[in-house]
């Protein structure tokens, strides 16, 4: 029986089609995989299932009524609830406040439910800790049993295992598997062909906002799974085979800590790109951030072509030097997203703009990086918030380039960005190894790493877990990236 | 894109300037009198002497409401220097630099406790104007009459003509072009700009975020100071509530301007204008005879009414989400112009 | 112990007040009395209503700085209906409607029409005030019925009719906040997304919370005409501003999602007794603006450092946690 189900959706953002006739069914007591790349349109597709956004064209119907209300209440009333992927938690109240805020009966009715569930997934959370002391994976264990305690008839999990151990998600597959059993349809997204591959009974793909496969699991290969979600990248997936042009060291840390990580040492040779995958709460960012100077360094020593890091240091030194990070939240640390292009293409070198501002100087200086980057957009002037994903991210890209960098911090450079586009970052990220730049790519999508570097470091709980070399298989990235902790949290609780 | 747009805004706030303009001259003709419309802005000027100022500090992701108190704070410290024998250009330095270290200290304040700008400059409101209290106090200064016996020459000023505009009317407008040449023309214009657009971003970027904003307190702060000196030499004396009708109509002139509360972006043309459109409407309704607190209630309601056909009007032009949803609202990075991401690059290689 | 006692401000406040208001006792003998205390509890009495009126708008992440205004608006639409002869009842009636409905009108163009809460209500400060003005043709409202003044005399326990009703009105907010549905007024402004996404009414409660601070500041310009027997034109001008001072020193966010009835409380009786303080202490009238601004910028700034150096440890525990939860072979 089809529980919820959504006819011929059409998103437009601006004009602009995000998705495009989309078909989607969800069965009692079926779990049924939602794969696609970045930007294929899955989460918006979700978020038009759970009435937190209005199609453009196109009706949901959950439980064979249509949705009309582009309300969240609605589809709760007709049991349906997502768990989205980026985690919301009311800061100033507990983890049981957070998972029990909207249900029919005060938190503390729910205190013994919401304690058994998260034993269920072999967590230890303490109910009463208030929600900004909670970190990544924890927030989204609350996420996750948001979900599980509203019982809902057609529960969604939107990537609900991208902080977590693989022991705390094989233990939440138990849990979908006895939803199923209990006549749940639940929805299950992720960009991790294995966990799709171990629970779910049916699958569709999405690629640039159309279905482009869809049918029982057990029919597809994994093969064919890959080719269909982005059928350049089955192609395009040889590893790095060129060894790193430059010699010499670019960056080199020696027992470095900081906040979130400890004793991290590695060195960089210019023109070689060095991945450093991780799951997320790794540490990565925070590695990256202290390099650059936005946060204090704890112990250890940076040094930039040979030279010591100077103690007074900020991202304006670094640029200056020669050190630039590209930040993982185009929209929140990247881009000024109302300003315009050519403005926000030299907001890394502010100082060096003369007093009085020549804007013709600073539009030519963007059509350069236009050209030669590929970015679409109206000209200097536009807005870059009104940019698709992928273009905006070429705009941040060159804002770095702009500086002229020796090394290159590159954190998640691909993310929220569409299927060419990527495709265009990698191959100006070879260019620019090629051209001598050291890189550094921070990334949690173990394909990219093995598709670009030529090392490959892993971090995991603030530590360097290990050292890779060229083509390294993503399986064995994973193995370290996980690495002690698959032993599970519920161990080593939370003392 | 966004300069189109805010251009758009003005030519909007312009016309609707000179339809005021027109309907107050068609009730009463005295109005339009050139005589009448050049020497009755001495009555509102002041208003945007702060106004633009105030309109940097908002840019720049900030708020300041302590001007109100800043403006009898300088005065005051130019009477007292005045009346300690100081000679009229010393007392006014003195009075400039009271006006900085007032800018200066909401700036210091903000940054030391982190919390918003609002409430400190709340604190800083009581506080400056308490201390201009105490100050006329302590010489036994009626709060109502004030510090006078100024030398005429000094009050002249209020009343003074050059190049046939009324001097009050010049000032503003010379601090209104300046200011519109660093905010929008120079490096340091820029600098406020993005880091009112995105306080993180900037960071990121290595901008000195705070010294740009103590920066435009420091601008409010000084340009307080003149208002106060202005307004000391218009009425004869320097009082303590000098400035305190300044504080709403300063902050609407600005918002109508364009200026968004959120920061980021807004215009010094924009804010002049708002400046003429309120202090045309007070006027304009005293002329014609309606009782002065309509004309309150009028202001308000415009303010009110303009906003909202404003935020209408943008929901409905390109239905962006309101600010504070941007971060959840917009998975894909906004709504691209004209391109479907499947067609945003690829093409180059 | 300590470190919960700088988390609790509502504790440390009280600790501060009563420090100093003992000070205050031994400096100036008669201060601590009765009497006193009685006096500081009416005077703060308007600044109370408004202030918890306040407090769920704040709650919400929103602003409402009109409440001066709609206090006198109502005011004058309460002494106007009782100088054309209508009863008390009604009339008190017609003034809490007209309160309730500026701060509705106020929540239909921040909910509805999505103006900024702080440009909004400054816009509507100035029309109800100029509304106010227009009512009454600009004259002070005199010659209040006896009756009206009665609910603002001493009564039972010492407390005035309308003191006592405030007290209920405090109560009643404070347990209406601990409710399952009160709670996400606060849950409305500490994560706004989060609201939405779990299925409250995100629109409906901030529309009711200026609604709410509507009715308040009405039944402010009640107790405010009570108190002093007429209604002057600029009754309640400036008040908004020392509510949102009170809220803040009770330890009330500005950026919402925390403040409790009891921080409200406690920040408007603190607030008022440092003006009482001063009369007591023979100290000119003219000092009182620059100590109150200084008693409340000293307290932003000693909490605004407690509060940065608590977040400190937040993220730092949070970092340990994280790593000692993770690291689960050790």
């Amino acid at each position: 029986m089809i529980l919820a189900e959504l006819q011929g959706i059409t998103k437009s953002y601006a004009g602009v089609p995000v998705l495009r006739g989309v078909d989607f069914a969800v069965r009692t007591g079926e779990i049924h995989a939602l794969l696609g790349g970045n930007g294929a349109g899955k989460s918006t597709l979700m978020k038009i299932l759970s009435g937190l956004v209005a199609p453009t064209a196109g009706q949901v119907l959950i439980g064979g009524r249509r949705l009309l209300s582009s309300q969240p209440q609605a589809a709760h009333a007709s049991g349906l609830y997502l768990v989205p992927q980026e985690t919301h938690l009311f800061a100033h109240r507990t983890v049981l406040e957070n998972v029990a805020m909207g249900m029919p009966l005060p938190p503390r009715a729910y205190a013994a439910r919401v304690a058994e569930l998260a034993r269920g997934l072999g967590v230890d959370l303490p109910l009463g800790a208030r929600g900004a002391t909670l970190e990544v994976a924890d927030r989204q264990i609350v996420e996750i049993l948001r979900g599980l305690l509203r019982e809902a008839r057609v529960l969604v999990f939107d990537e609900p295992t991208s902080a977590l151990t693989p022991h705390e998600a094989g233990a939440l597959f138990d849990r979908m598997r006895a939803l199923r059993e209990a006549g749940v349809g639940q929805v299950f997204i992720s960009h991790k062909l294995h966990e799709l591959r171990a629970v779910s009974d049916r699958i569709t793909v999405l690629r640039d906002g159309m279905v482009v496969l869809s049918g029982p699991m057990a029919r597809f290969s994994d093969e064919s799974i890959l080719a269909a979600m982005s059928p350049g990248l089955a192609a395009g997936a040889a590893t790095r085979s060129v060894p790193p042009g430059g010699t010499g060291e670019a960056l080199r840390l020696d027992g470095v800590s900081g906040e979130g990580f400890s004793d991290v040492s590695l060195a960089l040779a210019p023109g070689e790109v060095l991945g450093l995958a991780g799951v997320v709460g790794a540490g990565r960012t925070e590695l990256a951030e202290t390099l650059v100077g936005l946060r204090p360094l704890a112990a250890g020593t940076v040094r930039l072509a040979g030279a010591p890091r100077p103690a007074a240091w900020s991202p304006r030194r670094a640029a200056e030097a020669g050190l630039v990070l590209l930040a993982e939240d185009r929209q929140r640390h990247g881009l000024f997203l109302e300003a315009a292009n050519a403005v926000n293409l030299s907001s890394l070198m502010v100082h060096r703009l003369p007093l009085l501002l020549r804007p013709r100087r600073e539009a030519s200086r963007f059509e350069e990086y236009r050209r030669s980057l590929g970015i679409r957009c109206t000209g200097p002037w536009q807005a870059v918030g009104r940019l698709s994903g992928g273009n905006q991210q070429k705009v941040l890209l060159a804002k770095c380039l702009a500086v002229g960098p020796r090394v290159l911090i590159l954190d998640e450079p691909t993310r929220g960005v569409d299927a060419a586009a990527r495709q265009d970052i990698y191959g100006l990220i070879e260019r620019l190894a090629a051209s001598g730049t050291a890189v550094l790519l921070i990334s949690s999508d173990f394909d990219e790493i093995v598709r670009l570097s030529h090392r490959i470091a892993v971090m995991a709980g603030g530590r360097l877990a290990g050292e890779l070399p060229a083509g390294a298989s993503p399986e064995s990235i994973a193995a370290l990236a996980f690495g002690a902790a698959t032993a599970g949290r519920g161990v080593a609780a939370h003392v | 894109m966004i300069l189109r747009l805010a251009r758009r805004w003005e030519v909007a706030l312009l016309l609707l300037l000179v339809a005021e303009i027109l309907i107050f001259g068609l009730i009463n003709p005295r109005f339009l009198r050139p005589a009448s419309l050049l020497f009755g802005t001495s009555d509102f000027v002041h208003i945007g002497m702060v106004a633009v100022p105030l309109t940097l500090v908002i840019i720049a992701g900030g708020i300041d409401v302590s001007f109100a108190s800043t403006i009898g704070l300088c005065a005051i410290c130019f009477g007292l220097a005045h009346h300690a024998g100081a000679p009229v250009p010393l007392a006014a330095l003195a009075a400039l630099a009271a006006g900085a270290a007032a800018g200066l200290f909401n700036a210091a304040m903000i940054r030391a406790t982190r919390l918003q700008p609002l409430v400190i400059t709340l604190g800083t409101l009581y506080l400056f104007s308490g201390a201009a209290t105490v100050l006329s106090g302590l010489i036994g200064a009626q709060g109502y009459e004030g510090i006078g016996g100024f030398p005429p020459g000094f009050t002249a000023l209020g009343y003074a003509t050059l190049l046939g505009l009324p001097l009050p009317l010049l000032t503003f407008l010379v601090l209104s072009a300046l200011l519109a040449i660093l905010l929008h023309a120079s490096r340091l214009g820029r600098l406020m700009v993005l880091v009112g657009q995105n306080e993180d971003a900037a960071r990121h970027a290595g901008l000195p975020v705070d010294r740009v904003q103590a920066l435009t307190y420091v601008l409010t702060g000084l340009a307080a100071a003149v208002t106060g000196l202005m307004l000391t030499a218009y009425f004869g004396a320097a009082r303590v509530d000098l400035g305190s009708a300044t504080l709403l109509p300063a902050v609407t002139a600005a918002v109508l301007g364009g200026a968004s509360i959120y920061g980021g972006s807004g215009s010094v043309v924009g804010t002049v204008l708002g400046v003429f459109l309120i202090g045309y409407l007070q006027q304009g309704l005293q002329m014609s005879g309606v009782p002065t607190q309509v004309s309150a209630a009028l202001a308000g309601a415009l303010l009110v009414a303009v906003v909202a056909a404003r935020q209408v009007g943008a929901l409905l032009r390109d239905r962006l989400p309101p600010r504070r949803l941007l971060a959840a609202g917009r998975q894909f990075g906004g709504p691209p112009a004209v391109q479907t991401e499947s067609l945003g690059g690829g093409e180059e290689r | 112990m300590f470190e919960r006692l700088l988390r609790n401000r509502v504790l440390s406040l009280l600790l501060v007040a009563g420090g100093a208001l003992a000070v205050l006792g031994l400096l100036a003998p008669g201060f601590l009395t009765a009497a006193t205390l009685g006096s500081v509890w009416s005077s703060a009495l308007v600044l109370l209503l408004l202030s918890l009126g306040l407090l769920p708008v704040l709650l919400t992440r929103n602003i409402d700085v009109s409440g001066g205004s709609m206090l006198g608006l109502s005011a004058a639409v309460l002494g106007l209906s009782l100088n054309a002869g209508l009863g008390l009842a009604p009339s008190i009636a017609l003034g809490l409607l007209t309160g309730l409905g500026c701060g509705l009108l106020n929540g239909l163009l921040v909910v509805g029409l999505g103006v900024p809460s702080i440009v909004a209500t400054l816009g509507t400060l100035g029309l109800y005030r100029g509304l106010m003005l227009i009512a009454t043709g600009g004259r002070w409202i005199e010659n209040l019925p006896q009756d009206l003044k009665a609910l603002a005399a001493r009564g039972a326990l010492g407390i005035s009719p309308l003191g006592l009703a405030t007290i209920a009105l405090a109560a009643g907010l404070a347990l209406a906040l601990a409710t399952r549905r009160g709670q996400w007024v606060a849950a409305v402004g500490d994560n706004r997304e989060a609201a939405r996404h779990l299925g409250l009414p995100v629109r409906r409660i901030e529309a009711l919370a200026f609604g709410w601070s509507g009715l308040c500041a009405a039944a402010a310009g009640l107790v405010y005409a009570a108190q002093i027997g007429f209604i002057p034109n600029q009754a309640g001008t400036g008040t908004e501003l020392r509510a949102i001072a009170a809220l803040v020193l009770g330890g009330v966010s500005l950026l919402g999602g925390s403040g409790t009835v009891a921080g409200a409380v406690v920040g408007v009786v603190f607030l008022t007794a440092v003006d009482t303080a001063l009369v007591f202490l023979r100290v000119p009238a003219y000092w009182n603006d620059l100590i109150a601004g200084a008693v409340l910028l000293g307290v932003l700034l000693l909490d605004g450092r407690v509060r940065l150096a608590l977040a400190a440890r937040d993220r730092a525990a949070r970092l340990r946690h994280g790593h000692a939860g993770r690291d689960g072979a050790r």
